[in-house]
């Protein structure tokens, strides 16, 4: 099938003029000629013979119909990067100003799972064409989410064994520096949440997000070395570039579209 | 150079369109593909019954918020005939 798609695309990149995207410029300069109005015709001439550039035209238009039928609204996107960008933030500003919240910040990104489904559940059922590229999608985020939770688990019941073992360490020996799991423990999320977003910045073909997912990796690799009170700060920068520019972006791509063609 | 014969099902304005619409995604409603064609309900719902037939596509009725719903997707036969057809295509126009 895809050897198909690749085909009929390609002739358009060769320049074949009878079925490129844009052949109302190619074919006449009147305004109704649009390719609307060309597949209309088509479709009417129900008992004319289908030429074959009829057919290789109609396919192709019929491809990039489908294609284009798809828009993330970026909403997703820009709901994880507000939310993971302020619990880093707040985590940051914890430490460095040494107050106390009457609960745990990160607890928010579990109330956000509660707008995520609304959309999910809306989305679906407004929703009259299923992509695969969009079920690809549904099936990488789900896991990734399942993952942090997965992962979260097994941090902190890595932490809950060593810590008694390494306060007692420190209490033995004073002066010493001993190992701060917390903080090493960011750079497995950072790394986490690098994979998807740079999965899906390949597959859309979508710089930003790519480009996000890219400095998630990098930024693992220096909370390696910086305190927590820096990983907090760091997880803050992945989450606003990773997901919340991006997202932006998604969103204002999609405002555009609606306003251009009323979708 | 042999010319493969066009598969005639295939080769008709409205069983093509949405045979290219519907190999391009997962499954698609019938509104969409309506509001794509241009198609009338009536001939389009004669044209996918024909498609059917030959198994080049898989039609589901189901129900959603108490309103018919009708989802239609390409079958593996129907990918296989796409191909094939494309292909002779391609050999008539010498791609």
């Amino acid at each position: 099938m895809w050897l198909t798609l690749g085909f009929v695309n390609n002739l358009c990149i060769a320049g074949f003029p009878a079925i490129s995207e844009d052949f109302s410029g190619i074919f006449c300069n009147s305004r109704r000629f649009t390719p609307g109005n060309i597949l209309k015709k088509i479709l009417q001439m129900e008992d004319k013979e289908l030429s074959h550039e009829d057919s290789l035209r109609l396919i192709n238009t019929m491809i990039n119909k489908a294609k284009n039928s798809y828009h993330d609204t970026g909403v997703g996107p820009i709901l994880w990067g507000t939310v993971v960008g302020i619990c880093g933030l707040v985590s940051f500003f914890r430490i460095q100003y040494k107050f106390i919240l009457p609960f745990d910040i990160w607890l928010l990104t579990l109330i956000a799972i509660l707008p995520q489904v609304y959309l999910g559940v809306k989305a679906s059922r407004t929703r009259k064409v299923k992509a695969y590229e969009e079920s690809t999608m549904d099936a990488l985020w789900i896991c990734f989410g399942v993952g942090i939770f997965i992962l979260s688990f097994i941090s902190g019941f890595i932490y809950n064994n060593f810590h008694p073992m390494v306060e007692e360490y420190a209490r033995r020996n004073p002066g010493v520096s001993v190992l701060n799991y917390d903080s090493f423990s960011t750079a497995f999320f950072l790394l986490w949440y690098g994979f998807p977003t740079i999965i899906t910045g390949v597959l859309r073909n979508f710089k930003p997000m790519l480009a996000g997912g890219i400095l998630c990796w990098i930024l693992c690799i220096i909370s390696v070395f910086t305190p927590l009170k820096i990983d907090m700060l760091l997880t803050s920068v992945a989450a606003i570039f990773a997901w919340l520019i991006p997202g932006v972006i998604l969103w204002k791509r999609f405002k555009k579209r609606k306003a251009a063609h009323g979708i | 150079m042999e010319f493969k014969d066009l598969d005639p099902i295939l080769h008709s304005q409205l069983r093509l369109a949405i045979m290219s619409l519907l190999i391009s995604v997962k499954e698609a409603e019938f509104t969409f593909i309506k509001e794509k064609t241009n198609a009338t309900a009536g001939n389009l719902s004669v044209q996918l019954n024909k498609l059917k037939e030959v198994s080049y596509v898989e039609i589901t009725k189901q129900f959603k918020d108490n309103y018919p719903l009708t989802l239609c997707k390409i079958t593996l036969t129907g990918i296989q005939a796409f191909e094939t057809y494309v292909k002779a295509l391609q050999s008539y126009m010498n791609l």
